[in-house]
Formats: C-alpha cells, structure tokens, sequence
C-alpha cells in the first residue's frame, strides 16, 4: 500500500527530476554591485506604509552607485515565499527585504530554502544566521503629537482612528495619550477602529462619528490622508501619519509623523557592501529604529517640526513638569524631542510609573518598557475612551 | 450627548456616504428594468473616480471633472452592452470582466497620482436661512453639496419616467418581455443600450462623487467594494428608484451607526448586519403574493434573439 | 441590430458546436486579445514581445512556475467543477467565495480544537469542510426554492457574511497568542497540515481530490438519474414540473455538492498553503469569484474545468511573473485578464450563431 508519505516522495522526485536543478547560487561578495529585492503587501500608490518602503527604496538607489533595486507591490500574506525564490532565482537578488508582519513565517521559511542569501524581515521577531528584523517605530513621535493635541483640544476630547487593534497601533495610542494626559490631565482620547490598513471611507466615518461624540483634535493610523481632510474640513488641527500630509490641509495639520525607512535600508546596505553583515551573522540582529537613530521624524512635512499656525497656541498653553518646571507645551516639544534624540535617551514616553485605564501599574517607577514588552503591549492607558478588540 | 446629535449626525452623514450608493442604485435599476444585470459597476465607479481626479487636477474645475467621470462611466458601460445585447453574451461573466478591467485600466493609470492633493473641490453649501431650522436645518442645508441635491431631486424624475412615462413603459416591456416589446415596433437592443449607458453615466458619476466631493483624494482600488453594495441595493429596492434611495440611506445610517457604537456592539457583527438585513427583507417581502408584484424584471440576464429577421 | 442599410445579414443559432470549433475559436479570440493588450504594454512603455516572452518562459518555462501555476489551479478545480453542477441546474451561485471560507472556519476549527487523533485530523478538516461550505449553499438554495429569492443575490450577500465571520474569529475569540496580538489564528499543528511535493506548494491531496471529484461529478451529469434531472431543470423547467422532478431536491443536492465542494477549497487553502486562519482576503485571493468564470469558460463541463482552471491559474502566475519582472503594477493583471475575457465572451457569439451574409435589399 502506498502511504501519504511514500506519494510525496515520489511525485517530489518526479517533480525535481523532470527540471534541471537550480544552479547552486552564489553568496554575495562584498565591493562587487549589489541587488536588493522589496516585497511590499499593498499598492506602492496607498500613501501609507508600501509608499514610504518604496520611497526608502527610491532614495537607496539613488545613494549607492553600486545599488540595483526591484520591487513586487500588492502581494497577499501566504505568498511571499514564492517571490523570494522568484526575486532570489531569477532576479538573483543578493538581498531581499519583506514588509509585513504576516510575512514572517514564509520569509524564515525562504532563509532556510536560502542559506547563502541575505533576507530581511521588517516588524516581526523571527531570527535566523541569514534573516535579521527591523523596524522604524513612531511611539515617541506619537507621544509629541499628544503633547500637543492636549495644549489644542478645547474640548478635552481627542480623537484616533486607529487600523487595527495591534500591539503596534495600541502602543502608539498609548504613547499619544501619555502625551496628551502630560498636557492635558482633563482631556480624554476617543478611539475608534477601522480593522483596515487602507479604506478612506471607514476612515472618513470613523472620524465623523469621532467629530459627533465632540471630539476636536484628530490623529490617527491609516494608509490615507482621509483623517486630515474630514478634520480640516470642520477646522480641526490634526496629526499626518506616515508621509507628509501638510499639503493636503495647510492651515489644518499641526504635525505629523515621517518614516524615513531609508535610514535603515542605507546602513544596513553599506555594511553588507563593507562585507560586516553576511548570511551567517545576522541572528542577533535587531534594527528598532526611533527618533535617535533618525528612522522617524516628527513634522506636518519634512523640515517643519509643527506648522507655525499653531506656534502661538501651543506657547499659550503652560505647563508645571516636576524637573523642568513651568514650562510652555512649544518648549516641552522641542525638550523632550532633543530627549529623545539623544543617543543616551533619557527620557521615554513610558517611563513608569504608568497605568492603564483600569487601574493596575504597568510600568513600575524607576523601570522603562523593553522592547519585546513594547512590542507585544496590549494595555490601554489611563485617558483612552472607546472599544479596545 | 443629546438625541438630536444623534439624529443629525446619522442623517447628515447617511446623505453624504449614502449619495454614491443611490447614484450607483438608480443606474442599476434602469440598466435592470430593461433586461440587463451589470455586474460591472464597481469597474464604472472606478474608472469614474480616476477620471474625475485627473480631470480636476489638471483643469482645476471639479465640476468638469464630474461631467467627464459620468462620460467615462458612460462609455465603459459600453463595452457590457455590446457584449450582452449585441453579441448576447453571458452578462455575469460579461460584468464581472468589466470590474476587472475598470479596476486594472485605473490602477495603471493611476499610477503617480496617489498623494496629491486636488487643487480645488466640490464646495460643502450651507444654505441661508434654512441651516437654522432645528434638526432639519444641519442635516440638509448645513455641509452638503450640490452632488448630495441632484440626486435628491433625480430620484422622484426617474420614478415618474419609469412609472408613468411611456418611455417607462417601454424599458420595463423591454425587461419583461422582450419579444412582445419587439412585436410592437420597439427597438430592444436601441433600449438596452441606452439604459445601460444610462447605468454607466450614474456609475462613473458616484465615482467622481467618491474622488472629488467626498475624499478628495486618488488611490487605486478606494472604491473599495462600493459597487457590489449598488447590485445589492438594486435588488433590495425591487428596481423601484424611491426604495432604491430608502435603501441606500438606512446602509449609510447603518454604517456610521456602526463606528457610533462601537463600544457597544461587534463592528464585524455591525459590519455585515446590512448583508443580512438585506436577506431578512428579501425573505419577509417574498411571503404571499408580493413577489409577483415587485419580483425581478422577468427577462433579467437573458439576452433577446429575435425569432425571425 | 446587425442589419445594416443594404447589406442584409443572417444569424440563426447554431444546433450544436463542435468541440475543435470551441477550441479553435478560443484560441483565436485569446490571441486577439494578446495583441490588443501587447499594444498597451507598447504604450505603456514596455515592448510586447519582452513581456510576452516573459510571462510565458517565468511560468510556462520554470519549475516555480508551473508549480504555481497547478497549485491555483486547486481552489479554482474544486470550486469551479462544483458551479458546472449549479450552472447546469440554473442555479447562479456567485458563493463560492463565502462557501470556500466558511470551509477554512471549519477546518481551522477541528485543527485547532478537536483534539482527534493525529491520523484522523486532516480528514477530519475535509469532512468538516465539506459540511461547512455545503452548509453555507443550501442556505440560498432553500431561499431561492421556497421563497423566490434570486440567488445571485442571496449567495452574494452570504460571501459578505462569510467575510465578516472570518474576521471576527481572527479578531476575536481565535485570535492565537502565539501571533502576537495581530489577527491570525495559531498555526496548526504538524498533524493537520497536508503534505506537499517538495520545493513547491502544492499540496496534492487536495489536487488528487479535485480531479477525481471532477470525473465523479461528469459521471453524475452525464450517467445518473440526478444528473439527468439536473440537466432537465436546466435546460427546460417547464418540462421537469411536468416531469414530476421535485425542484427544491435537486438545487439542494446541486449545492450540497457546489458548497461542499469550495468548501474543500477552503480547506486545501488552510491546510496546505496557510497552516493557521487569516484575514479573508489572503485565504482566497478571489478563487470564488474566478471559478464564476471558469466554469463558464468550460461550457460547464467538469472535465473541462481541468484545463480551463489550469489556464486562468496561468493567468494569475504570468501576471506575478510581469510584476517582478518587469516592475509592472500589480494592477496590470486585471487589464489582462479583463481583456481576455471579453474577448472570449465575444467569440461565444461566432460559435452560438452562424452569420450569413444574405445579398442586398
């Protein structure tokens, strides 16, 4: 009796038999051109998280004389591994960078399939020798944004819109609301969920029922500038998220938050040209990229740190912190944004001690949060309103 | 939070996101009276949006932009007609195809227009004196514009000509019985076409509606399965254009309801409760003889061959 | 409508087509097709023969390829055999979507919680699967039956339904803690995922499960006493009242199988390809919808749903194969496929009816 076993055998043989192998490939030598291949899950054109990957990319091969690059836009989670092989084998593509969590397993799996090649997975926790992880995070620039959003709410009500109900998005609403509490001990942040990385018009009721429940200041994690328009079309300041969103409301977009994914992209590349990063030392590396390393920037547009409509109103607004003492929220930004970008960060928006919304201490006085509690944080923090799951 | 912000958030924003349903209902419904099921209008709207945006951007007249979104939609609707009243093909297969090239021909297209900002929009009207009425006054003449009053208005025009013109007469002969029609002297095919281009002009306007007055904005796919809700709220409406606007409504309702009360209930629960609704409806309306009166129009999805030329 | 001025045409409907004529005919209208798109890869900027030359030697051509191109075909076969059933009937189930999701609940079900023995699991998946997708049919079978309602609807609505459920369950309560806090379920253990040619993905149980279904589905159209029911109610409901042929047994029994059948879809997709439950869109990429237009393409014939899912599989890989290769935008695929099929749907007409030019007025 032939087994299920045994039939896999067989058919595999036969399979693998009636192609020529695949040529051994090559591991890269470093100084010689490089190709680097990108796999993005949505639409390079969605302005949120594919398009800032691909503007990185954009900038890397316009940086690196010795830089080829190729991209595959829209790919569904589950088929990465095809275009590993595809962009490893036929493209032969030295390095290979995935961009999206659920493409974690499929690239671990494509790192074993391909030793000698470099992979890259962006926003999960799997290592192997040739796989290293990295991520840009905007929890600190988030923290800015509430900073501010506490001075400018009048009725002590902020918005999020939030995508999905992730420990990424709650980490960022939890940093933003810290921020506003830190401002404003009054306001509340009113959250809402799309359980969408892109769709204008969830995102545009979500923020008009957010502007119905009276909220007047509006940030949010969605791959379009839909927050923005709906905000500034009541005359709401609001927060851009992930590329520049001042031109879309001028008068309207107070700040923002800037990937700049080619900050990694560029170091990682280099030394892999340098010959420091190979296919077998890459285990332990962990690229979490914040403000000091110059990944993310906070701004309405590049260059400009807060749109200086709102100058005045945020030096307006003063504030007692128990180092610095009174001080205006204009300042504190600029204090805490020159904290943060220190090399030493001596400050983090969730130093403890900080406690969530019913009551219990997550973060314990004298202690910050470390990367792996960060990154798998489920907790709402005190000054959320609204659905959590 | 009192009562009336309830209603006239509800209402306010189930006129501005309900308005690219309806235009999209009403084509449907004409397109449907006379025969022909397009299951297209997702590619319609699509192509409309994308034509709207580009055309705004680059003459800087939103309102030029709507007027070439409706020829588009037009035009595209086209391709369905010739394939399922001339060469009489398969119209689900036909306009499932049509969603397919309107969403592909758009992408493509648009390509390089994602990300930037229009340089002018349709304007939000706030009507003098009648926004101070109480409740009425913000829900009606407080932030909607002219798009939002069109369709109000092209409701009950196209109700009247549907069911007490003779051009009326004609199209729902044509969709029941074509070939009594045809005995008749009327021109079938000639009726056809016009209601789908008729179909496709609403289609591709919904979509410049969606592009240049609601989200003004580009990005491929935003339509975001809107069409398939249209071909939903067609039949939900009994191809009748004054259920078709009740219909297109309570979704919107239901929808910004669903992130109201978010806290409260399940959002997939709420998500696909107009689904459901829409089966709960169909079965309640098909008890008794109802059916008879507000069924399909009985020559739905068959193309008419004529016995003898 | 064809009749101009003076020239007088002539069309009848052709009594019965033969097979090389729908062959040569197809061919000739996806050729059409491939020059009226190369000329848009041309405007686009891209030379037609390049990309022709590329679509068919990275899937066609390569290992990876055609065995992407079989493992498409998988979820396409089964649903695709399973609407040839329904069509026949006359029943326009635009469900498969839902029906083959409703197979992945299920089977991501028994994997995660049954606890059965490891040897029983997976086909524990299939039967549940089954059941499930078979389940989620016969819901508009019995609406349109009992009640009148028009299935296109109905079947279209419940994909929505199936869509909504999946998220919920992935959201909430079989969000796995192993992921992390994102939406997916936990992955499966080794004992309910399907084993797969190695190197490739495609799991061939569920393919040797499709052709095989596919040949007992033709012997039940073509040699049974349900098949020659269904062929009646098909193609002359009139004369099956008359008949006696009881309509709401047989749309039951063809979308027991139709359901069942996307529902074994479903569970193929989860247990070869995903191994654990995610969001409804990368579970199914469409197959549903495409399989409408598979079947149609097989004129409704199950054997012929062999080659014309191997052939829209092709479709889907040449286009992965233009997006990497030639940075084209992933869009593109809808242009080209959208054109095939007009193309094809407009050839159905030159082998439906016979033209005849019949002299001047």
């Amino acid at each position: 009796m032939l087994t299920g076993k045994k039939i896999t055998v067989v058919l595999s043989i036969l399979f693998i038999l009636s192609f020529t192998l695949a040529s051994m490939a090559a591991e890269y030598v470093p100084g010689t051109p490089l190709k680097a291949g990108f796999i993005y899950v949505g639409p390079v054109g969605d302005l949120g998280w594919s398009h800032a990957h691909d503007e990185a990319r954009r900038i890397c091969e316009d940086t690196f004389p010795w830089l080829e690059t190729v991209y595959v836009e829209s790919v569904p989670e589950g088929n990465e591994g095809l275009y590993i092989d595809k962009l490893i084998q036929e493209e032969k593509c030295d390095v290979v960078f995935t961009t999206s969590f659920g493409f974690m397993d499929g690239t671990v799996m494509a790192a074993q399939r391909h030793p000698e090649k470099i992979l890259a997975h962006c926003s999960g926790f799997k290592r192997t020798p040739n796989l290293m992880t990295y991520m840009a995070d905007f929890y600190q620039i988030y923290y800015l944004n509430g900073l501010m959003a506490g001075a400018l709410t009048k009725t002590n009500k902020t918005a999020y819109v939030g995508a999905f109900p992730i420990p990424e998005v709650k980490r960022h609403m939890d940093a933003f609301t810290i921020g506003v509490k830190e401002t404003n001990p009054e306001a509340e942040v009113h959250v809402r969920w799309i359980y969408e990385w892109f769709s204008p018009t969830a995102a545009k009721e979500a923020a008009e029922a957010l502007i119905a429940e009276g909220c007047d200041v509006f940030a949010f994690t969605e791959d379009s500038p839909t927050v923005v328009q709906v905000a500034a079309e009541k005359g709401y300041p609001s927060f851009g998220h992930y590329s520049p969103m001042y031109d879309f409301s001028p008068d309207y977009v107070v700040s923002g938050q800037i990937a700049h994914w080619e900050a990694i992209y560029l170091d990682f590349l280099a030394k892999v040209y340098a010959g420091v990063y190979k296919a077998h030392n890459l285990a332990d590396l962990d690229y979490w990229w914040l403000l000091k390393e110059k990944a993310v920037e906070i701004g309405a547009k590049p260059g400009m740190l807060i749109n200086p409509l709102f100058e005045d109103d945020l030096k307006a607004k003063k504030v007692n912190d128990p180092v610095l003492g009174e001080i205006n929220v204009y300042d504190l930004v600029m204090k805490r944004l020159e904290q943060m970008s220190d090399p030493s960060m001596v400050f983090d928006p969730f130093n403890g001690p900080v406690y969530d919304r019913e009551g219990k201490l997550r973060v314990p006085e004298g202690s910050r949060m470390s990367v792996y509690e960060l990154t798998t944080m489920e907790w709402a923090a005190q000054g959320i309103v609204g659905p959590w799951e | 939070m009192g009562w009336e912000n309830w209603i006239i958030s509800t209402f306010s924003r189930s006129l501005a996101y309900g308005t690219p349903l309806l235009l999209g209902t009403l084509g449907e419904i004409y397109s449907e009276r006379s025969g022909v099921l397009n299951l297209g209008v997702e590619g319609m709207m699509i192509m409309g949006a994308y034509s709207a945006f580009t055309t705004t951007y680059m003459t800087k007249n939103p309102w030029f932009g709507i007027l070439v979104a409706g020829i588009i939609g037009g035009i595209f609707s086209l391709i369905h007609a010739f394939t399922s009243i001339t060469l009489k093909a398969n119209q689900t297969v036909s306009g499932l195809s049509l969603t397919m090239l309107g969403l592909g021909l758009s992408g493509v297209l648009g390509k390089g227009w994602e990300g930037k900002p229009l340089p002018s929009t349709i304007p939000k009207m706030i009507i003098t004196p009648l926004n101070s009425l109480p409740v009425l006054g913000p829900i009606f003449f407080q932030g909607q514009n002219l798009i939002v009053y069109f369709t109000l208005i092209l409701v009950p025009i196209l109700w009247y000509i549907l069911f007490r013109t003779r051009i009326g007469i004609t199209i729902r002969a044509v969709g029941e019985s074509p070939a009594t029609a045809d005995s008749q002297g009327i021109n079938v095919a000639r009726v056809r076409y016009v209601c789908v281009f008729i179909g496709g002009i609403l289609a591709g306007t919904a979509g410049g509606y969606l592009s240049v007055a609601y989200r003004p904005a580009w990005t491929e796919g935003m339509t975001a399965g809107m069409g398939w809700i249209v071909i939903a709220l067609t039949i939900f409406s009994f191809w009748n254009p004054i259920n078709g606007m009740l219909g297109a409504f309570l979704f919107a309702a239901l929808y910004h309801l669903s992130f109201r009360l978010q806290s409260y209930i399940s959002p997939e629960l709420l998500k696909a409760m107009p689904y459901a609704m829409a089966i709960i409806v169909l079965i309640f309306v098909s008890r008794g003889n109802l059916q008879k009166r507000v069924g399909a129009p009985a020559a739905l999805s068959l193309p008419y061959m004529r016995g003898e030329d | 409508m064809i009749s101009a001025k003076k020239w007088r045409f002539k069309i009848e409907e052709r009594s019965s087509v033969s097979n090389s004529r729908v062959l040569l005919t197809s061919i000739l209208a996806i050729l059409a097709a491939l020059i009226i798109v190369g000329i848009f890869f041309q405007f686009y900027g891209v030379s037609a023969f390049k990309a022709y030359r590329l679509i068919f030697s990275g899937s066609l051509g390569s290992r990876f390829g055609l065995a992407e191109i079989v493992r498409r075909a998988i979820p396409l076969l089964l649903c695709g055999v399973g609407l040839t059933l329904a069509f026949r009937a006359l029943f326009w189930n635009i469900g498969a979507e839902g029906q083959l999701l409703i197979g992945a609940v299920a089977a991501t079900g028994i994997a995660l919680f049954s606890k059965l023995p490891p040897f029983l699991l997976l086909p524990a998946m299939f039967l549940g699967g089954f059941i499930g997708g078979a389940l989620w049919g016969i819901v508009p079978a019995f609406l349109k039956v009992i009640l009148g309602i028009n299935e296109v609807i109905a079947t279209l609505m419940m994909n929505y339904m199936a869509i909504y459920l999946v998220e919920w369950l992935i959201h909430g309560p079989w969000k796995g803690p192993s992921a992390r806090g994102f939406a997916y379920s936990d992955p499966f253990p080794p004992s309910a995922m399907l084993p797969t040619i190695t190197g490739t993905r495609i799991h061939w149980p569920t393919l040797i499960i499709g052709l095989v279904i596919s040949v007992l589905i033709y012997i039940l159209i073509v040699h049974t006493k349900s098949g020659l029911e269904v062929r009646v109610m098909g193609e002359n409901p009139e004369a099956a009242r008359y008949a006696g042929i009881n309509p709401l047994k047989v749309t039951l029994l063809v979308m027991l199988i139709s359901g069942g059948l996307a529902g074994l879809a479903g569970v193929g997709e989860i247990a070869g390809i995903h191994q654990r439950l995610l969001g409804p869109t990368h579970i199914s990429m469409g197959y549903g919808y495409t399989a409408v237009i598979v079947a149609w393409l097989a004129r409704r014939n199950p054997l012929a749903v062999i080659f014309t899912s191997l052939f829209f599989a092709l479709l889907i890989t040449g286009g992965d194969v233009i997006k990497v290769s030639l940075g084209f935008p992933s869009q593109m695929i809808n242009v080209f496929n959208g054109a095939i099929l007009f193309f094809l749907i407009g050839s159905e007409f030159f082998l439906r009816y016979r033209i005849s030019f019949i002299g001047r007025r």
